[in-house]
């Protein structure tokens, strides 16, 4: 059963699970916001539609295959050679993300699979919805459209292995109404090696990797997960972090372990780390004393429409090296700069309101029993749950970035050649 | 801007879907004397929605009997045990998508 407006997401998945027989009954939308009364009339008419749907035979058209599909090569097809055309061409096909995309021809894929030692046709991940196949070669085809460079291609394979585990649950974040982005953050000697920003701007425009990293990881999402803005994609408004969301951990700023270390990575390991984020909040704090900072930060991270404390989120926080070193001054290490955040950040549960408030109460209860309105929740199951990394350049500017429900961030190593990354 | 009519190759960037297709539709013959489950998905009023569609196919349609299954959430799945327990108990399960 599927509300009016999600009939597209409702035929991709019965493609997806490989159910294309699963009967569909559709209802209008929205529904959630229905009186009784009209709900009563929806379910008069829908009752009348399932009974019909349960009992009659699946439609020929719903194919049932013999033998499992082999793993196939990428096909080329023939397309204008103009590049405005060119492009033209691709956006009438939705193959793309609405900027220039660079011609994926076989010689430029082929330069950019010498960087791996895997072989083109290699599934390094399904990619949810779609559950397109994540072949190396269809990786190297949406990094050369994005721009990459050669050289980048063990990354972008390492974020589809982070964003194909369970553990990330892709499928929330691709189709859900939350504008949710995925950042990916770099780690590790390859940050400087490939001259991803981590210091001044870092999530701003002005870099080549984090531009087009960022982006080549959307096409991934689009091409290969099937994320079709509009149909599939169900963003009510989605954000500019869509486009490209990607920097690198000011590790030398950072007192305290990087992320990757942290997660249990030599610190000379290369990492990307795959995040489901909401969006960027800017905190600007000037104040002197650490325990004002972090005041501010608890403070800012709360917010009663949010999903981190409606299920139990894992949020991240983006320290600026100034007010690490500020925490850092004060003896604090990151467990307690996680500790005290947790603790100060809790919310009282009535400030969410009406089925929010309900949904509160339903998503915590397993944890914290039950919800009051004088309840006070914490934004994670734990204070471990908060992740901080430090980014960025000089300035009073921290970050807060909530996460979508359900996803938590992954961290994968990032395979080089013996060769090395330059060409 | 001129026209250029040359063409040369270049990748769909579209990667295919590998899953098997398999038939997974059984065929009921009626709802009557038939035990229906549903997945509440947990959103806004789907659970009123559940109520009265429960209603719905046993007064006019037959059905014996509605079992119901609440998630957390929308976006998580029902876990694999509350799943079978589901499905061991009933003919058909239905389950919602949207808002």
């Amino acid at each position: 059963m599927v509300s009016q407006s999600f009939i597209g997401l409702g035929k991709a998945q019965q493609k997806a699970l490989g159910s294309p027989d699963l009967p569909i009954a559709v209802i209008p939308h929205p529904f959630g916001t229905r009186s009784r009364e009209e709900l009563r009339e929806i379910a008069a008419k829908a009752a009348g539609d399932i009974a019909r749907l349960l009992c009659e035979a699946a439609p020929a058209s719903a194919k049932v295959a013999a033998a499992a599909p082999t793993v196939p090569r990428a096909k080329l097809v023939e397309a204008p050679s103009d590049l405005a055309e060119l492009n033209k061409f691709y956006m009438q096909r939705r193959w793309g993300d609405g900027l220039i995309i660079a011609p994926p021809t076989r010689e430029a894929v082929e330069r950019m699979l010498r960087h791996t030692n895997r072989k083109p046709d290699d599934v390094v991940a399904t990619i949810a919805p779609g559950m397109g196949a994540a072949t190396v070669e269809y990786i190297a085809i949406q990094g050369v459209m994005a721009g990459c460079y050669p050289e980048y291609l063990p990354v972008l394979i390492a974020a589809a292995e982070a964003v194909g585990t369970q553990r990330f649950h892709l499928q929330a974040i691709q189709s859900t109404t939350n504008p949710s982005a995925v950042w990916l953050l770099v780690n590790g000697p390859i940050a400087k090696w490939l001259e991803v920003n981590s210091g001044a701007g870092c999530l701003g425009p002005g870099t080549w990797a984090n531009a087009t990293l960022g982006r080549a990881l959307r096409l991934i999402l689009l091409n290969i997960g099937g994320a079709l803005p509009g149909d599939i994609d169900k963003a009510t408004q989605g954000q500019p972090s869509k486009y490209t969301f990607c920097c690198a951990e000011n590790e030398e700023a950072n007192p305290w372990e990087p992320l990757h270390v942290e997660r249990g990575f030599a610190r000379d390991a290369n990492t990307v780390t795959a995040i489901g984020a909401l969006g960027t909040w800017s905190m600007n704090m000037t104040a002197k004393g650490p325990e004002e900072v972090l005041a501010m930060i608890a403070d800012t991270m709360q917010y009663p429409a949010s999903s981190d404390y409606m299920y139990g989120g894992a949020p991240f926080i983006i320290l600026s090296p100034q007010h690490a070193q500020l925490f850092h001054r004060a003896g604090w290490s990151k467990a307690e700069v996680k500790r005290r955040l947790w603790e100060q950040s809790k919310i009282r549960a009535g400030r969410s309101k009406g089925s929010e408030f309900e949904r509160m109460a339903t998503g915590r209860r397993a944890e914290l029993g039950d919800i009051t309105p004088d309840s006070m929740v914490p934004i994670s199951v734990q204070p471990d749950d908060i992740s901080i990394i430090v980014a960025g350049g000089a300035g009073s500017h921290s970050v807060f970035v909530p996460v979508s429900a359900h996803t938590r961030s992954v961290t994968k190593e990032v395979v080089l050649t013996e060769s090395g990354v330059r060409e | 801007m001129s026209s250029n009519s040359s063409t040369s190759q270049v990748y769909d960037p579209v990667a295919p879907c590998l899953t098997l297709p398999r038939q997974s539709r059984q065929t009921l013959n009626s709802l009557a004397g038939k035990t229906i489950g549903f997945i509440d998905n947990s959103k806004p009023n789907f659970n009123l929605l559940v109520e009265d569609l429960s209603r719905e196919l046993i007064e006019k349609h037959g059905v014996k009997a509605v079992v119901k299954q609440r998630k957390r959430s929308a976006s998580q799945g029902l876990s694999e045990s509350l799943m079978n327990e589901l499905v061991s108990q009933t003919d058909a399960v239905i389950t919602g998508s949207g808002d």
